[in-house]
């Protein structure tokens, strides 16, 4: 056996012992088989290093020079052909072709796309959650909205939807008498309900604070006489007539989508619209976590 | 068979080099190109927006805050649309930031009003309970850097070409001009949004307080 050899064995032994040392002292467990395959690798290292290494140098030590040599001749130091293997000139000249059509097809036509992804990410999402929870029970729905509403709108709102003593719309009552003036007053014409604009001044003085009273009080006891003027847009219980104008009593769900949809402007302040930032499940979610703000 | 190739190294290396370029120029060059360009609608900052990138700067909103919305899901239905490079067409520099313990703030205008931000900044605790940011109440009695702010337009117009109208020009005088005519105008619909008396008494005096800046840099994004 050449001597190479034997001295690179030996060493790969040497670091072989090495590492069962550090195995031993530092109480490694090898019947845990992660430790146990990177043992087998640090020995595999060892002998494959040593192993090869010596070989080539043994076969540098002997070996003469043979073959055919080519034309070239550089002040008297020469070259010996040296042909390609087939095999990875043919995949060189495969790459090449490849490249063609990578450069004019492939890469223009197929190229990855981060808004691609996130487009098919959000497609997907939103499909799934409008199948899982198309008929989501009132508890599911309740909690949803809660989520929600922390995310979302408890900055602006407060935590508990009381409006942070008048920096937003308290969410525990519908209007305060002001606000209700406030509209008589100035009509409304934010929220694009079907029924249109309100004229602004559809009551006056008395009428108007009886009315204010009234619906400030959650539409509770007999209504006043003036109320027969809201009543033709809102409908006789003030719950906006199935949709077509704002509900009075409460947050149903086509007023939260209205004001998400478009915002609004009061006298406490203004609320930026949320144009698509809810699903319609999450719309509704969210009115009937409002819902049960009431008191 | 490459022999010849051998033989000519210049040919050999002018080859290699378009090879290489190649890939470079039809993948890179036109992303590039088109994301540098401001996107279309966008205008450049005005100087009270400009003062209140700079408060934004001194305060370090930076250290919490970033703007930069990434395209996921998680991100887009918490903060709304993703970034666009284009949209960060005349920050200079941009104010990505690298760290959340605050919320990003690229769309912030979008969903938060002056008033919130005059609550929020004066005590973050009143409007969000469980914050943990400091109070910035120092901003309602600074006096924002308008003039460094218009230096800055008027710099940024004549080296970047930004597209600034020529109220925007190198004097004294147009600053001062400007200061009259544009710049409190818009610090006093702000002032009157915030609902502080004092401050919308500093800026009918003709003094702008830093929070009004801000106000309208936070307003701005969006």
């Amino acid at each position: 056996m050449n001597s190479f050899i034997v001295k690179g064995l030996a060493l790969a032994g040497v670091l072989i012992v090495a590492t069962l040392v550090v195995v031993q002292q530092m109480h490694i467990d090898l019947t845990d088989p992660i430790n146990m395959i990177t043992f087998i690798g640090a020995i595999a290292i060892a002998v494959l290093t040593f192993g090869v290494g010596a070989k080539y140098m043994a076969q540098m030590k002997t070996d003469t020079a043979t073959g055919e040599l080519a034309e070239e001749n550089w002040d008297g130091i020469g070259e010996y052909k040296n042909e390609l293997p087939p095999g990875w000139a043919w995949s060189f000249f495969g790459t090449m072709v490849w490249a063609v059509w990578y450069f004019l097809w492939g890469y223009p036509l197929n190229a990855y796309s981060q808004i691609g992804e996130w487009n098919k990410e959000v497609k997907e999402y939103n499909a799934k959650f409008e199948q899982v929870h198309k008929n989501a029970s009132p508890e599911v729905l309740k909690e949803m909205g809660e989520s929600i509403f922390l995310v979302q709108c408890a900055p602006c709102h407060g935590e508990t939807g009381d409006g942070l003593s008048g920096k937003a719309q308290d969410f525990t009552s519908r209007f305060t008498k002001e606000q209700v003036l406030a509209v008589i007053k100035n009509g409304q014409d934010q929220l694009k309900y079907p029924m249109g604009a309100m004229p602004a001044g559809m009551a006056q003085g008395k009428d108007a604070e009886d009315i204010a009273k009234y619906v400030a009080g959650g539409l509770k006891g007999t209504a006043p006489a003036a109320w027969g003027t809201c009543a033709g847009c809102h409908g006789q219980d003030g719950k906006g007539n199935g949709g077509t104008a704002p509900d009075l009593a409460g947050y149903d769900l086509t007023l939260v989508q209205h004001v998400l949809k478009h915002g609004k402007e009061g006298i406490i302040g203004k609320m930026p619209a949320f144009p698509g930032r809810f699903t319609p499940v999450q719309e509704k979610a969210l009115a009937s976590y409002l819902a049960t703000l009431k008191q | 068979m490459f022999h010849w190739l051998e033989k000519n190294p210049f040919l050999f290396s002018v080859g290699v080099f378009i090879v290489i370029a190649f890939a470079g120029l039809i993948e890179i060059l036109p992303n590039f190109a088109e994301a540098a360009r401001p996107i279309k609608g966008l205008k450049p900052y005005t100087v009270l927006e400009l003062a209140g990138k700079e408060v934004y700067k001194k305060d370090n909103c930076i250290a919490c805050h970033s703007q930069l919305i990434r395209p996921f899901k998680a991100e887009t239905d918490r903060y709304g649309q993703y970034s666009l490079s284009g949209e960060y067409a005349y920050d200079r520099p941009f104010l990505w930031g690298s760290k959340r313990t605050g919320p990003d703030l690229h769309r912030v205008g979008n969903y938060r009003t002056s008033d919130w931000h005059a609550n929020h900044m004066w005590d973050p605790k009143s409007v969000v309970p469980t914050s943990i940011m400091p109070a910035y109440k120092h901003q309602f009695k600074n006096i924002a850097d308008t003039e460094t702010a218009y230096a800055e337009a008027v710099t940024v117009k004549r080296v970047f070409n930004t597209p600034y109208g020529p109220e925007i020009a190198p004097s004294k005088e147009a600053y001062e001009k400007y200061y009259k005519e544009k710049l409190l105008p818009e610090a006093k619909k702000i002032a009157k949004e915030m609902k502080n008396k004092e401050v919308e008494a500093m800026v009918n005096q003709g003094k702008v307080p830093e929070i009004v800046a801000l106000i309208a840099y936070l307003n701005r994004l969006k």
